[in-house]
């Protein structure tokens, strides 16, 4: 059962009809004064409809700014994981060759300073020696190496001695 | 391109800078015990020790003595005195040594004919004929 606000606001607003109506108006004490609350109630209506018109207007402008910007957020939340921000494919393909670049270089480098083993481990060697049995027939010759030194000696025994001005320049 | 050309450079470079000629030292000494003292020459003194310690002589007298730069490896040259010469003949490398035919000559006369293979951090030394009190060194090294 409605109360008698609920049937005040519908009768303001025309919602009530037949019985209803006329039980309602019958039930009014004055009801002059009570159509004169009407008519201010609905010209009260029409005016804050009125104004808050420009209001809603600007409420759907923002709302619109809201759903556009909130398109914009969804598509870039969408493309962020297929892009690979500063390393792209071509950066890392450069990056790459770049890295084994300077990789080979080192390498080079390296390989190139680094002392060759048969230059500065191996000692001198003597393949052959002779002398002339003509000219020197008690000579004997022996080869030892100073491996503490790195230095080989051939030692030449029974050459024919020299006197003093041999040693001169 | 870019590796290419980095990787040619890079071995370009390196190549001349491995390729650098070498020069051999080549000298007559006379080591003794006699005479005024005097400084060991210079291209002796890393030599010194090992010498005294080898002819027993203090004195150490350079009286002749060659350097030559080896470019081909086919050079051939001559460290003289007044009555000595030591003719030496590069044959190439070997081993990353040089081969060489040395000759040590007394006036007309070879006194000695040996083929060696000179490595870079070693000295060859032959001892030679007696000359007076002292003795006849040859001493050969890469420089």
């Amino acid at each position: 059962m409605k109360t008698f606000e609920e049937k005040w606001t519908a009768w303001i607003d025309d919602q009530l009809t037949g019985r209803e109506l006329d039980e309602f108006e019958a039930s009014l004490p004055d009801k002059a004064a009570a159509q004169a609350e009407k008519q201010s109630a609905k010209q009260l209506g029409s005016l804050l409809r009125e104004q808050m018109a420009p209001v809603l207007n600007n409420a759907e402008f923002f709302s619109h700014q809201l759903r556009e910007r909130l398109d914009r957020e969804d598509r870039r939340s969408t493309a962020r994981p297929v892009s690979t921000g500063w390393w792209t494919i071509r950066r890392l393909l450069w990056s790459g060759a770049t890295a084994l670049a300077i990789f080979v270089i080192c390498a080079v480098v390296v390989i190139h300073n680094k002392p060759s083993p048969d230059q500065s481990e191996y000692l001198t060697q003597i393949l052959n020696y002779r002398v002339d049995p003509a000219v020197s027939p008690n000579a004997t010759i022996t080869m030892f190496e100073k491996k503490d030194e790195h230095v080989t000696v051939l030692w030449v025994d029974g050459l024919q001695s020299l006197p003093p001005e041999y040693a001169a320049k | 391109m870019l590796f290419i050309a980095i990787f040619a450079i890079a071995l370009s470079s390196s190549s001349v800078a491995t390729r650098g000629d070498q020069t051999v030292w080549s000298g007559i000494v006379i080591a003794s015990n006699s005479g005024p003292p005097e400084p060991t020459p210079t291209e002796l003194t890393p030599l010194e020790g090992t010498l005294r310690q080898l002819f027993g002589y203090t004195r150490l007298h350079l009286i002749g003595e060659a350097r030559k730069t080896l470019k081909s490896g086919q050079e051939d040259w001559l460290a003289t005195t007044k009555y000595f010469a030591l003719r030496v003949d590069a044959r190439g490398q070997k081993d990353g040594a040089y081969v060489l035919n040395l000759k040590l000559l007394q006036e007309n006369k070879v006194l000695l004919e040996t083929d060696a293979q000179l490595s870079k951090a070693s000295p060859l030394v032959i001892r030679g004929p007696q000359i007076g009190d002292g003795q006849l060194v040859i001493v050969l090294m890469v420089q």
